[in-house]
């Protein structure tokens, strides 16, 4: 049951393509990006909307004729998207490098669909002074970048597109923290919309958004914690369907290790000696994500995230064929069981539907953990 | 499932390589005994160099993988890999070697008296996210060796300017004294300018044998590429260019005298992505209806010459470009060099490898199909496969596949 006060995320995810081709038609330049690690308060702060492609959970037929099946369904339906001209609005794509696949649909984006700008920003692996050094240089590749399609760049404005977006992520993160206390009233539905909203929604209009639904929080009953507590590891996720079924069949969604939650918002913002030292120092500094870190490093952090929701398994749900999560999953798992953490993994392919087998195996491990 | 086999080899340098694989594994496996620490890291970078100019011992679990796939071990790593959890839509690269360090290596066993336990593992940041995952699974693995985490972003070959190149520049200083710290051994300069002299003597060898490739018919095809094994491993050293250098006579010899592949070469066929290292023989297959493999997308990556007066920016500017050439972070860059090599090669086809064990190659084959029929109109067929799995293959898929194929390009001749 859609809960009434996230209707206005709903309605932005559901209509996307009106809502952005309607923002686009006021003249603003619209930039795409896959992954979280793009840098978009720089690419807000001089005056272009970034959004983040979506295309998980819908067949693919044109995008077969340019790229191999064993591509992992979410870039391979926002190709499809692509070429079926739904992202006709967009100036281009920007990405930070953080999977082999993303960065080959840049580039065969911009062979077969076109755009102004596209790019695939290398990004270090190592925290060090010289890696810093090196990405600053690379924002500052990426501000000419968008120069050239008309952005402006001042230090004043990346400060404030920094504080907009440190304010959001706080705020999500105070939602996350009202969840592991059961206080959240909202199903895992209903937050993964909130959080979808977010990736489409210009900044300074999500966080009005984000207050007025905190804001009715107040005078809403408290959800009941019922059902069995669990975490959800993993790549993207975009079918509010999958957490629906979790929670229909006994389940309770209290804490994620998604690039489409956590991962997206911790910290939620950096420091540093002036604005793209706090822009690099956040990036440098996030939550583990698999394609940039090891196995073992990302470990502690899900633990710590186990212990604070009181979650009693981890469910791990992968786009099929992603590189990054399958290479970490045999270790996680492994070593989540042997401090007494079952988990699930499940690929998600890309049928819109969600099948039975999904249910079973979800209805099977609530057994196990209850 | 039927094969092919062992690819024919026809030049008398490439039967000889299977003793310079012998020495070279022996050479891993006496190095820990002699004193020489043994360091494993990724092929295709500057740290090859710096290795044998510091008298370390350098092992390539990528270039096992082959290995493994020629004595026929594969099926076996993969199945410990899959039983630790591991999912078969990984790189086979991957799940080869995770195999063989936990199951055949732990057991004592394996070809060529295995590989040596590494002192020293060099885990990159750069290149494909496989080849990184490999790396972290090798730290886990093996705990008390001392771990070296470089650092080289990917950035498109024709994006590369001066600020990569510093940063690049810093990451081989940082190797080279972390080697010092861990090995107590020092970098002796002028033994460094002997060692990229070497391998850019070694790089100008490998341009100029494939150059003969281009002579009508050519001297010999992609079924003898496994020479590469000396740009591989050998690069920096003299055993290379002797090597080479023995190469490129007989290949010259060939080329001079019109000594081709075949009796009658009637149709020039290139060949993209990394070739299935189970059923090399499938590069011959189109032999006995005249068709030769000419040229490869692979081989390119070993043409990158070295500048000998600046011996660590050209290492630098080495580990900067050489992933970025042969994969999906410069679409357009290998575009051009495909395009160039079939102009160049008298290229009347290309097989284009769908390699399911390679996304970053594979990402980008249709622009090139595109480009190859409208500005060269050279037709291309696409064959789904695995350089690792082959269980990913079928033979018979391409067997039909092939023929039309050839069928066809026999017709246009």
């Amino acid at each position: 049951m859609r809960s009434k006060m996230v209707e206005p995320f709903v309605e932005i995810v559901r209509n996307e393509q009106a809502y952005l081709t309607e923002i686009a038609s006021r003249g603003k330049a619209i930039i795409g990006y896959f992954c979280t690690y793009t840098p978009l308060e720089l690419i807000h702060s001089m005056g272009i909307v970034p959004v983040r492609l979506t295309g998980s959970s819908r067949q693919t037929d044109k995008a077969y004729s340019l790229v191999p099946s064993f591509i992992c369904p979410y870039v391979r339906g926002a190709l499809e998207k692509g070429l079926g001209g739904e992202y006709n609005f967009l100036s281009g794509i920007i990405q930070g490098y953080t999977c082999d696949a993303a960065c080959g649909i840049v580039n065969i984006w911009e062979e077969n669909i076109g755009g102004k700008l596209f790019y695939s920003m290398p990004l270090p692996y190592n925290k060090s002074a010289a890696s810093g050094e090196f990405m600053r240089a690379r924002m500052m590749d990426l501000v000419k970048m968008l120069e050239s399609i008309g952005g402006d760049f001042q230090e004043g404005k990346l400060r404030s597109s920094l504080e907009l977006y440190g304010e959001i992520r706080q705020a999500m993160l105070d939602m996350y923290t009202m969840r592991y206390r059961g206080s959240l009233p909202l199903s895992a539905g209903d937050f993964l919309y909130v959080v979808l909203a977010g990736f489409i929604t210009p900044p300074a209009d999500y966080l009005a958004m984000l207050k007025t639904l905190v804001s009715t929080f107040t005078t809403t009953a408290t959800r009941k914690p019922d059902g069995v507590p669990i975490l959800v590891s993993g790549s993207i996720i975009e079918n509010t369907r999958l957490f629906e079924i979790v929670e229909d069949r006994g389940g309770r969604i209290v804490a994620d290790d998604l690039c489409t939650g956590y991962r997206n918002f911790s910290p939620p913002s950096g420091s540093g000696k002036d604005a793209v030292d706090a822009l690099i120092d956040r990036y440098m500094n996030r939550f583990p994500c698999p394609s940039r870190s090891r196995v073992l490093e990302r470990l502690p952090h899900l633990a710590d995230l186990i212990q604070a929701s009181g979650a009693k398994g981890v469910l791990f749900l992968f786009q099929k064929f992603c590189t990054p999560h399958l290479a970490d999953h045999p270790v996680l798992a492994r070593e989540l069981n042997a401090k007494g953490i079952p988990s699930l993994a499940i690929e998600i392919a890309e049928s819109p539907d969600v099948d039975g087998q999904f249910m079973t195996r979800i209805e099977s491990f609530l057994e196990i953990l209850k | 499932m039927e094969k092919s086999g062992k690819s024919k080899k026809r030049l008398t340098t490439a039967k000889e390589l299977s003793r310079i694989i012998i020495e070279y594994y022996q050479e891993c496996n006496q190095a820990r005994g002699m004193g020489k620490p043994v360091g494993w890291m990724p092929p295709m970078n500057g740290g090859i160099e710096i290795f044998y100019a510091m008298d370390l011992q350098p092992v390539f679990p990528e270039n096992w993988s082959p290995i493994c796939a020629a004595f026929g071990l594969t099926p076996e790593n993969f199945r410990v890999t899959e039983e630790m959890g591991y999912s078969r839509d990984l790189c086979g690269y991957l799940r080869n070697i995770n195999g063989y360090v936990y199951g055949l290596m732990k057991n004592g066993g394996g070809p060529l008296g295995g590989l040596p336990e590494p002192d020293l593992i060099i885990s990159p940041g750069a290149g494909c996210i496989p080849v990184m995952k490999i790396f972290h699974i090798m730290e886990e693995r093996f705990p008390d060796a001392k771990v070296f985490r470089a650092d080289l972003p990917q950035v498109a070959v024709e994006d590369i300017r001066e600020d990569h190149l510093r940063y690049a520049v810093s990451e081989i200083n940082r190797l080279i004294e972390f080697l010092t710290e861990a090995t107590g051994r020092t970098l002796d300069r002028d033994r460094l300018a002997e060692v990229v002299m070497l391998s850019d003597r070694a790089c100008a060898l490998w341009d100029e044998i494939m150059a003969y490739r281009k002579s009508i018919p050519t001297p010999f095809s992609a079924a003898e590429i496994g020479i590469m094994f000396v740009m591989v491993t050998r690069q920096g050293t003299q055993t290379a260019v002797d090597y080479l250098t023995r190469v490129r006579d007989e290949v010259r010899e060939r080329a001079l005298s019109k000594i081709g592949v075949i009796e009658n070469e009637k149709v020039r066929l290139f060949w993209d992505n990394i070739p299935p290292w189970y059923n090399m023989g499938l590069l011959n297959y189109f032999e006995t209806m005249g068709g030769v493999m000419v040229a490869e997308t692979y081989s390119a990556a070993w043409s990158l010459r070295l500048d000998v007066k600046n011996p660590i920016e050209t290492l630098a500017m080495k580990s900067l470009m050489s992933y970025p050439m042969v994969s999906c972070v410069s679409i357009k860059k290998r575009k051009e060099m495909v395009l160039k090599a079939c102009r160049e090669y008298h290229i009347d086809g290309a097989i284009l490898h769908s390699n399911k064990s390679c996304h970053p190659i594979t990402l980008g084959q249709m622009d090139i199909k595109r480009a190859l029929e409208k500005d060269l109109g050279i037709p291309s067929l696409v064959i789904d496969g695995d350089h690792m799995d082959e269980r990913n293959f079928s033979m018979a898929q391409f067997q039909t596949r092939a023929d039309a194929f050839m069928e066809m390009l026999l017709q246009k001749k």
